[in-house]
């Protein structure tokens, strides 16, 4: 009740405001001025911020988004549980910065934005993706000082791009390439792939991994299409028993007495009903007057299907897969004839099988030359752990492989899965674009070194703003510090001794607890995710600090929400 | 930890997620608390004394049971570390299918010594990575224990599967059992891959009445059903001829929608004589490759068999089995080695499968189809489970799983280990003396859990009423005196020579226990936060 008071009220005041504003037409400026402040722009419901109080919305949400996520970075970063409230009330494990983000319910809109900048670090290059977050929190909370200090935020924000630009070319002159040799590069590649699982699950067997992904991306052969990648998870063994196989898996059952071994295998990969052609018109119906012709109709039926069944078998092929179900009589009709026929193939696996296989979908059966097979050498039923799968080898598309997975819960697989994932990702990027630099906070420390320099030479307030880019910057290894239980305020300051010598590899050692050489130690990361990690983080920030209003749409009505 | 512990916290947040979130030793601490009140729950039923637990569904259903897998399933835990716990059992009933219990036992009391180390001030990661040395290392130990096993010594097979069911509620009749499940996975076992075996190839068929000794392991096949004589076929066929069809012996219909037109009364007669004809005709088909036994599979679309279809075959003197589930076909047509028929026209004497005799046989109050003397049986077998009450039965059932994946282990793995809390004290023994070899975090760590493995000992003396402390530091003596099979003899109710009593587990069992206890308790240290999401 009260509420539509309120309402009332207010619509009797905005027609009074309402004829207030056309009496103001004539009257002056002050007035339409007054008027103007008084009168409701936006909706009941809908809030609005101002000034300060925006930027500090936003500031703090951003920052609480970045504390949330500080303490899985780093290779002794902790997991986070993720309790889902839905259904099921289902919990994830995991430490993979996107995927917690992802899930999160957020109000704040400079969260979102953080959320943003990390999904599409993720989409871009797979790994970095707690770091950019982490970066751009570390420069909004150094902005929120500047800000206090009465520092306009477009100077903070020119001070910063020009720290960027300065950072990234501090990078490209320090990073390496060794795509010409390709001993040294497959020795970066497994040291960038083992820099990047060793912060996730899969740090105990990293070697293992490393190997896995970098055989499965130098097979992609410089293309950076994880398509024709397969993971495959099984429970059961160990993340150890994990391996690569050359080939495709399908996780799906042989029909009843039909080969279980093909050797030179043709396959047709369909999707078509192999359980009756019905006609679909609603409502078609026959009307007969004797029981013989509801025979002979269903005999038809049946007749249709064998024609159906033929006119595939005439293809000359020897397996058959199917997205949709294969009844038992079509079944019985592929065993017949020798066909080894595969039903029920989800949509991914099908599309992948003809991708991997070279072949076409095929959906009509009546011109044979026309429509593509796939071919492999061998077909072949294996047993994994528990589980029966279909393996196919030798297919046509050699860059193919399955990486099955093992490990004995799924929690465990789905978080080995996101770890590799991230590996594939950087690896395939790392393939392309082939510089690498040390890793362990050393980037950030080079970077911070050089942004240090070009604040002292830049005048004016800009070199404040400058500064605290390069503070910034080594609020990483700080946090990696921190994460793994060493003093950072004393390892950092170790850190940036080191740093002023004019060449070194020094970064954070987080096993033995001190500055070690990074180049010694194998930890690498790639150019491209650190240049992403920069530049996008800048960016958010930028975003983030030029926001001077917030405006909240009212909301929907209750039931629209979720 | 010093370090760690002044971090900022913008806790005036407007995130939703954020409320609701502790500070990272609260929850560390939460969730070691909520995963050993699971241990702790489960605690009691260890051992061949170990007590069973009574579980009332909320469905009213109860269920009595000494299978840690099956507690921890129906308890219905929230606290998502405590999930953690149950999944672990899960994943140890998947890998071993034994030792559930005592892998949540383990898991608890090494969280508790976690819990020790972490309020020392020993930071979570190192805790972990001692925990993972410790688990690698644990399993050499283990290896060095193990007594290497041939697969044709019937007797130890049955000695480790016997172990395995003495602490179940059948234990009274697990000499009977335990011969029955090494049976049971032998006959299976294909001599061209000796090390896999696929469960799913033994079938159990639960059936109520009569008692646990009734039980038997049926060379063919037995189904829970009745034969369809309703039309007084028979019952029992020698020199059976089977035919597993799945097409439908019943008036035909059409995919497509259609109706019969009827318009006199003279129409209907011929209606109905054309209907007999037409399932005559594919009855005469039948009988007419010699076939005298029928299973049908259950059709959703319209009846498998009709009362007229049914009436036909027992003039012709077939068998019928109907309602046969479509996932069962597979192992069916395996075991018969026949191949399934899906239509009338592609009945052929060569797809049929052959058998000295089918019969329908009545247990207890049930009646059940027994398929034996199968010519050509492919590696599969069934057993015939027995119980007084549903309760008893299916712990019976679950109790031949756990036997059943003993010997499966065993085939797998072929050593074998003492049973009885032997492996955990000399682990603790021999981790106990490396850790004073090693230096810093690891050492202090590594020392803490291998106590923490003696409380399988503890448990099983204590769940036995015997003086817990008097029994294991004797038992700790005797295996510092190199007695590496002494153990805990729950019968006699002191410290023997464990592998002289016959109480034996295969290795596979405790090395999975050891890592993947440890597996779970390195995830719930490494969280920090629990965060609520869609």
């Amino acid at each position: 009740m009260g509420r539509n008071n309120d309402r009332d009220g207010a619509r009797r005041w905005r027609l009074a405001a309402d004829v207030e504003t056309r009496r103001s037409d004539k009257d002056d400026l002050v007035a339409v001025a007054e008027t103007i402040k008084n009168t409701r722009l936006l909706k009941d419901e809908a809030t609005e911020e101002k000034g300060d109080r925006a930027r500090m919305a936003s500031f703090v949400g951003a920052m609480a988004i970045a504390d949330l996520v500080k303490t899985t970075l780093g290779p002794k970063g902790m997991d986070k549980i993720l309790q889902s409230t839905g259904r099921g009330h289902n919990v994830t494990v995991t430490n993979d910065g996107a995927t917690i983000l992802k899930s999160l319910h957020i109000d704040n809109p400079a969260a979102k934005v953080l959320v943003d900048i990390s999904k599409v670090q993720d989409d871009e290059v797979g790994d970095g993706t707690t770091s950019v977050v982490v970066l751009a929190g570390e420069l909004l909370r150094e902005a929120e000082k500047l800000v206090n200090l009465k520092i306009h935020p477009m100077t903070i924000i020119a001070g910063y791009r020009m720290a960027a630009e300065c950072a990234r070319n501090a990078l490209l002159q320090k990073a390496k390439d060794n795509k010409q040799d390709p001993d040294r590069f497959r020795s970066d590649l497994m040291k960038i792939a083992m820099t990047t699982l060793s912060s996730k699950i899969l740090y105990q067997d990293k070697e293992h991994f490393a190997k896995l992904a970098v055989d499965a991306v130098l097979r992609l052969k410089g293309s950076t299409n994880l398509e024709s990648i397969q993971i495959i998870k099984k429970a059961g063994g160990s993340l150890k028993d994990s391996f690569l196989d050359e080939g495709f898996i399908l996780d799906k059952k042989i029909g009843i007495g039909q080969p279980k071994r093909i050797e030179n295998a043709k396959i047709l990969v369909a999707n078509t009903a192999m359980d009756t052609d019905k006609v679909k018109i609603y409502g078609a119906r026959v009307r007969v007057d004797s029981m013989a012709k509801v025979a002979e109709i269903e005999g038809a039926e049946k007749e249709k299907m064998r024609e159906k069944v033929q006119k595939i078998i005439n293809h000359g092929i020897n397996c058959f897969v199917n997205r949709q179900l294969i009844y038992n009589f079509p079944e019985e009709l592929f065993a017949d004839a020798g066909v080894l026929a595969i039903e029920h193939a989800d949509f991914d696996g099908i599309e992948r099988l003809a991708l991997v296989t070279g072949g076409d979908i095929a959906s009509t059966f009546d011109n044979p030359e026309s429509v593509k097979l796939g071919h492999c050498k061998l077909i072949e039923e294996i047993m994994i752990g528990e589980d029966k799968l279909i393996h196919f080898s030798g297919v046509e598309m050699g860059q193919a492989c399955t990486i099955v997975l093992r490990g004995s819960s799924s929690h465990v697989l789905d978080e080995a899965e996101r770890s590799l994932h991230d590996a594939l990702c950087v690896l395939s990027q790392t393939v392309n674009d082939s510089r690498v630099l040390l890793g362990g906070g050393w980037p950030e420390m080079v970077m911070s070194k050089e942004v240090d320099e070009l604040a002292r030479k830049t005048p004016g307030k800009k070199s404040h703003a400058i500064e605290a880019f390069s503070h910034a910057l080594q609020a990483i290894p700080t946090i990696i510090a921190e994460n793994a239980g060493l003093d950072s305020a004393e390892l950092i300051s170790q850190l940036r001794a080191e740093h002023h010598k004019d060449t070194t590899n020094a970064g954070i050692d987080v096993i033995s607890g001190g500055v070690g050489d990074m180049e010694n130690l194998g930890i690498s990361e790639a150019f491209k995710v650190k240049q992403a990690v920069l530049l996008s983080a800048t960016e958010a920030t930028e975003m983030i600090l030029r926001v001077d209003q917030i405006i909240t749409c009212a909301p929907r009505r209750r039931e629209d929400r979720m | 930890m010093a370090a760690t512990a002044a971090v900022p916290r913008a806790s005036s947040s407007k995130t939703e997620s954020y409320v609701d979130t502790k500070r990272r030793d609260d929850v560390r601490q939460a969730n070691i608390i909520a995963a050993r009140a699971v241990a702790d729950a489960v605690r009691t039923s260890l051992g061949p004394k170990g007590m069973d637990k009574m579980i009332a569904s909320a469905n009213g259903e109860v269920i009595i049971t000494n299978d840690g897998a099956t507690i921890l399933n129906k308890m219905e835990v929230i606290q998502p570390a405590a999930k953690m716990l149950v999944d672990l059992s899960r994943s140890q009933d998947a890998a071993a299918g034994d030792g559930t219990t005592t892998v949540v036992v383990l898991a608890g009391s090494l969280l508790k010594s976690s819990l020790s180390l972490l309020s020392a001030g020993v930071h979570p990661t190192a805790v972990s990575d001692a925990l993972h040395r410790l688990s690698i290392r644990a399993v050499d130990v283990l290896h060095g224990m193990a007594i290497p096993l041939d697969l044709s010594n019937r007797d130890a097979l049955v000695k480790s599967a016997a172990t395995s069911l003495n602490s179940k509620v059948v234990s009274q009749y697990s000499s009977l059992l335990a011969p029955l499940a090494v049976d049971a996975v032998l006959s299976v076992v294909d001599p061209a891959q000796p090390d896999i075996v696929d469960l799913r190839d033994v079938k159990i068929v639960k059936k109520l009445g009569g008692t646990v000794d009734d039980t038997e392991l049926v060379k063919g096949l037995v189904f829970d059903k009745k034969v369809s004589h309703s039309a007084g076929g028979p019952t029992r066929v020698e020199n059976a001829k089977i035919a597993v069809i799945q097409f439908q012996i019943s008036p035909p219909k059409t995919d497509i929608e259609q109706s019969i037109v009827v318009s006199d009364y003279t129409q209907m007669d011929r209606i109905l004589r054309e209907e007999r004809n037409y399932i005559l005709g594919m009855v005469k088909k039948i009988k007419a490759t010699g076939c005298n036994v029928l299973l049908i599979q259950k059709s959703i679309l319209r009846d498998a068999v009709t009362d007229l279809s049914l009436h036909y075959l027992a003039k012709v003197k077939i068998l019928v089995v109907k309602d046969v589930e479509r996932d069962e076909i597979e192992f069916i047509t395996k075991t018969l080695n026949c191949l399934p028929i899906a239509n009338i026209e592609h009945f052929r004497e060569d797809k049929l499968g052959f058998a000295n005799c089918v019969e329908e046989a009545s247990v207890g109050d049930g009646k059940i189809v027994k398929i034996t003397g199968i010519k050509d049986m492919g590696r599969t077998t069934t057993v015939l489970v027995r119980g007084s009450n549903q309760l008893v039965l299916d712990e019976a059932e679950r109790s031949l799983h756990d036997a059943l994946c003993v010997v499966r282990c065993l085939v797998n793995k072929k050593f074998l280990i003492a049973g009885g809390g032997a492996p955990e004290i000399e682990m603790s023994r021999q981790l106990g003396a490396w850790a004073k070899e090693l230096q810093g975090m690891d050492s202090y760590c590594i020392k803490e859990f291998a106590e923490a493995l003696e409380v399988i000992p503890y448990t099983l003396a204590e769940n036995a009423g015997l003086n817990s402390i008097v029994i294991v530091t004797e038992l700790r003596n005797r295996h510092a005196q190199g007695e590496i099979n002494a153990g805990i003899n729950v019968r006699k109710g002191q410290i023997t020579n464990i592998l002289e009593e016959n109480i034996v587990q295969p290795l596979l069992v405790s090395t999975s226990t050891i890592t993947l206890a440890a597996e779970c308790v390195r995830m719930i240290l490494k969280i920090d936060d629990i965060v609520t999401v869609r």
